[in-house]
Formats: structure tokens, sequence, C-alpha cells
């Protein structure tokens, strides 16, 4: 079996050098057309109703897709992947751990890059040529995001799409390039988009990706996606273990807010919009959040996957009036 | 003239205003309304709004229509505007108590909002979301349940019991234990009263105020403003229609 899958963003390069096909669960679960049925399958065989949707799609789309060997990122991503786990290992997948260190420390983080390394029977200089194949698309995707925001060239939910992407360069590195150059060569070409509020998007991908096209709908464009972006590993260096180290997904929110504050200061948004899924831990966060953020903010909720439901519209709708009454 | 509608997911409210004075409020249940005057127009949903007669034909001519709430964008009136809920509310709040610097609280058949209002604008807001524990259908359920109107409900807010359930159908079980362990009708009622208090006060307290203007159906709920005062010490002021808040908004805005 060559797919190999991960439950949230791991080292990629590992798995590239390896000559596997990497897989994002998230990406196969809310990327399908049965997404729905996917959470409501986990239900039926136990999966508590008050359990993040993402983690009993994940594990549908594990049976669905009839992958045997997943990487489980059992820190810096949520405790409910330490229960999917096991459950896992019980219906006979083969597990390989990987845990970044809570205070990003370097030699732990390098001592957990290795173990995988092991695991995958690679070394360090199969990784390195690795990493350079991956850092010349991840290029691109950095044009792709400049695009957005600098030259209003790209919509929301591309910018969503084409960085998402990179955590698995969709399964086939070379394909997605190819996509990539053919995507920029078109916004290369379009007339730039006149929006009346630029916005942030921050925290896990949203369960409704619709919210991009509807936001556009009602005069607002989202310029910044948070971890998106962070999929993309947007730094320039050329130290592995360097690079999973200011990968912020997987930290304390106070490194994410050193990146979004930065961000958001540069492309001059109008709000941010705080998504959290149901039941999910980085809800607490919020709160820090708030009091560090100097832009309104409107969290959002979802849980299940499908279109963008009316409440939430109804509460998009308000704030958007309210940012362009401040304008 | 100005004709305001609040489509609510209990009650929906019409207004009917003229150089900035009511001369009309009306309201009908949600359903009712729906299935009386309600038709599909392909897929785009009409409201017979001549039918209903709650207008005659020459106020509806002569009148801008504004409508908010639930079925705002699926509603197709001729000439109609749409505006948001929160905007609708603040502009009622506003119009109603004169005040330009207040937290509004506006409770509703299964919404929570609550609005910052500085300088008579919008300075921020939150709303419930997921859980409609702590709106107007969890004191018409927990009503039910103890077998009293709304209105007896409404009055009570002395020695409240304690009520802990987070959900609202469980809520109702523990109200049946409580009810089975003897405690008086008043102190069941000012339990449940407290209890939606104590759900929406996380989201009060992120735009603290002197002044809490407090609208939406549940309004009419007087031991809960009283709760709300004792509970925070803020100044709680109910307008004189804060059901039709919403629709009094649509018509000034």
């Amino acid at each position: 079996m060559n797919r190999v899958g991960f439950t949230s963003t791991i080292p990629l390069e590992v798995v590239v050098a390896a000559g596997r096909q990497p897989v994002d669960l998230n990406n196969i679960f809310i990327g399908g057309e049965n997404s729905v049925q996917l959470v409501e399958d986990a239900e039926i065989v136990g999966f508590p109703r008050n359990v993040c949707g993402w983690i009993k799609g994940i594990y549908s789309a594990i049976r669905e897709s009839g992958l045997r060997e997943v990487i489980a990122v059992t820190e810096g991503d949520c405790s409910y992947t330490k229960a999917l786990m096991e459950v896992l290992s019980l219906e006979g997948i083969r597990i390989v751990p990987f845990a970044y260190p809570p205070d990003r420390d370097r030699e732990s983080l390098r001592y957990e890059i290795e173990k995988l390394m092991r695991h995958f029977a690679v070394g360090w200089e199969e990784v390195n040529r690795a990493k350079e194949r991956l850092d010349a698309i991840r290029r691109k995707l950095r044009v792709v995001d400049r695009l957005t925001w600098q030259e209003n060239l790209v919509s929301g939910w591309e910018n969503h799409y084409y960085q998402v992407s990179a955590s698995d360069m969709n399964g086939d590195p070379d394909g997605f390039e190819e996509e990539v150059d053919r995507f920029l060569q078109e916004a290369a070409a379009r007339e730039p988009l006149r929006e009346k509020v630029r916005l942030a998007y921050i925290g896990v991908p949203p369960v409704f990706p619709d919210i991009y096209p509807f936001l556009e709908s009602v005069g607002a464009r989202v310029v910044f996606n948070e971890t998106q972006r962070q999929f993309s590993m947007p730094y320039e260096t050329i130290d592995m273990v360097e690079q999973y180290r200011s990968y912020t997904y997987p930290y304390d929110i106070f490194h994410r807010l050193a990146d979004i504050l930065t961000e958001t200061g540069r492309r001059r948004v109008d709000g941010v919009i705080h998504y959290v899924q149901s039941f999910c831990f980085r809800q607490i966060e919020d709160l820090i959040i708030r009091k560090k953020l100097p832009f309104p903010i409107l969290t959002l909720e979802g849980d299940k996957p499908g279109p963008v439901d009316e409440r939430t519209k109804i509460r998009l709708e308000g704030f958007l009036e309210m940012l362009e009454g401040k304008a | 003239m100005n004709i305001g509608i609040d489509l609510g997911s209990r009650k929906a409210k019409f207004a009917l205003v003229e150089a900035r004075a009511i001369v009309r409020l009306a309201d009908y249940d949600t359903i009712t309304f729906y299935k009386r005057f309600g038709r599909l127009d392909g897929d785009d949903l009409s409201l017979d709004l001549e039918g209903s007669g709650l207008f005659s034909s020459v106020e509806l001519a002569g009148a801008n229509v504004k409508v908010t709430g639930y079925g705002r964008n699926n509603l197709r009136l001729r000439g109609a505007g749409v505006i948001s809920e929160i905007r609708a509310h603040v502009a009622g709040a506003i119009f109603q108590t004169g005040m330009r610097k207040f937290t509004l609280l506006d409770m509703g058949g299964q919404d929570t909002k609550v609005a910052l209002v500085r300088d008579g604008r919008l300075e921020d807001f939150v709303m419930n979301d997921k859980c409609a524990a702590s709106s107007g259908r969890y004191l018409e359920n927990m009503a039910a349940v103890l077998e009293v109107s709304l209105d007896e409900l409404s009055s009570h807010w002395e020695e409240p019991v304690r009520l802990d359930a987070t959900c609202g159908i469980f809520g109702e079980s523990e109200l049946i234990g409580q009810i089975l362990r003897g405690h008086s009708v008043a102190r069941l009622c000012a339990g449940v009263n407290l209890t939606l208090v104590k759900r929406f006060l996380p989201m009060l307290r992120r735009f603290p105020s002197e002044t809490v203007v407090l609208v939406g159906g549940v309004a009419r709920n007087g031991a809960l403003g009283r709760l709300l005062e004792l509970e925070t010490g803020y100044r709680v002021v109910v307008p004189g229609h804060p059901q039709h808040n919403g629709a009094i908004g649509c018509a000034v805005c």
C-alpha cells in the first residue's frame, strides 16, 4: 500500500522522500461529496454527537478510503486524536504517532522528525531533497497569497483552496504544481477585485467552505486565511526543523497571535472572523483572541459539513453592516 | 409612511410608522401567518400582505416596506428592502428609548443577541450559536412542564430553586425532579427565570453598560428583568413595545 494518511499537517517532506503518497485526511473528508454521511457513519459506530465533526469525518474517511497506515498528530492537535488513534488501531490500522513539542523545543522536534524518518526508512539527504522539491511549489503558493491581498486578483475561496491543499499537495506534487501554474497564469490576467470590506479568517479551516463565495456575494472578501497559509509553510528557511518550529498551528495561541498580528496589519483588514469548531478546545482561546486583536471580531461556530446556514448568514450580514458603518 | 416587518421564529411582527409616530402594531403566529398568506412562486416565497388584512391597500401602496428576520431573504415583497436583524433592533431601541449609549439585549424565540451601542451606533455584537437553551423557547417549554401560563411564569423571581442542566431538554427532567421534591410553583418559576439569566450573562458581560435595554418577546417577562438587575446591578430598561422592537426598527431605519 503506497498511500499514507495523516490527521493534521506533519513534516510532509518525510513522506514524499519515502516515495509514499501523502493523504491529508481532512481534505478527503471535507472535499468529498458525502462528508455529511461520513460524520453520521461515525456516530452510528458510536462516536458521541458532542464530539468534533472533523474527528468523525476523518475516522469514516479512513474507513472509506481503505488506507491502512495513518500518521496521527498526538501533540499539537486535539486530544480527540488520541482516542481516534486507539479506535483505528483496534480496527487494524497501522498508527504512526507524531508529536509537536508544546514548548517548540528544537531538539525534541528534531527527535520527532527523525523518529518519523526512521519509520519510513529515509535519511536527511532524501528528506532535504524532498524539501527543495516542495519548497518550489510553496514559493508559488506564496505568490497566490500575495496576489490575494496585494494585487486583489484572487478570491477568498481560491486563496483557501490552494493553501489548504499544500498540506498534502493533493497527493500529487507534480500535478498540483501544474494546477497552481495554470491558476497563476489565469489570475494574472484578471481585473482587480474591489470589495467594500476586507476580512481576515482565523482558526481552523471552515466546515462550510461556501462561506467564501457567500461573503463575496455580500460585498466582503477574505484576504488572509490564517491556518491555510500556515499549511503552505511560508517561511524562508532551508532548515526543516526550524520550518516546523515556525509553523504556528500546533503551538500555543501566543505564537499564533504573533503571526496573525503581523499579517492582519500589513493586509489592511477591516475585521476578523474567528471560526471555531463545535466542541473544540479552541473555543476557549476565543477569549484570548478577543483581548489581543485590535479588530472587530465575529466568532462563528460550525458543526456538521454543509452550506452556510441561515443563522450564520444573519450574523455575517450584521457584522459586515457594522464594519461598513465604522468605515 | 413606513411599514416594518420582523419575521421571527415564533411571531411575525408588523409596525406602521408615520412621521416618526407609531400608528399601528400587529403580530401573527409565524406558522399561522406563513400557512395562511404564504405562497410559493417558483422557488420564491411570496407573502400576501394585503390578504392578511393588517394593512389597507392605500397604506401598502403608499408605504416604504422594510423586512428583517429569518425569512427576510426568501421573501419576495415587491419594493421591500431587506435589513439585518441587528441593525433593525438597534434602530428600534434607539427610537423607542431615545437613548444613545446602552447595551441591547434582544431575547427572541430562539435567538439571543447582545449589542453594544455607543453614540447611537452599533459598536459590536454577539449572538447565541448552535443552542437555543438561552431563549424564549426554553421559557415556553418550562411553562408547559409546570402547567402555568407564560404570564404566571414571568411573575416570580423570589427564592429561585437551583436548576443546572446545560441542555434545555434535560432541563425539563431536572425541573420535574424538583417538582417531585415539593418546591412551590412560585420558587420553581423563579428558578427557571434565573437559569435563563445565567445562560445569557456571559454574553452580556462582554459589553458592560450602566443601562441594558431589554427587547424581544422575552422582555415581557418582568421577573427576568428584575433578576437581571439583581445579578448585575445594571439598570434594565424595557421599552414600550419590546416584542415589536425589530419591526419598529425596520420602519424607522
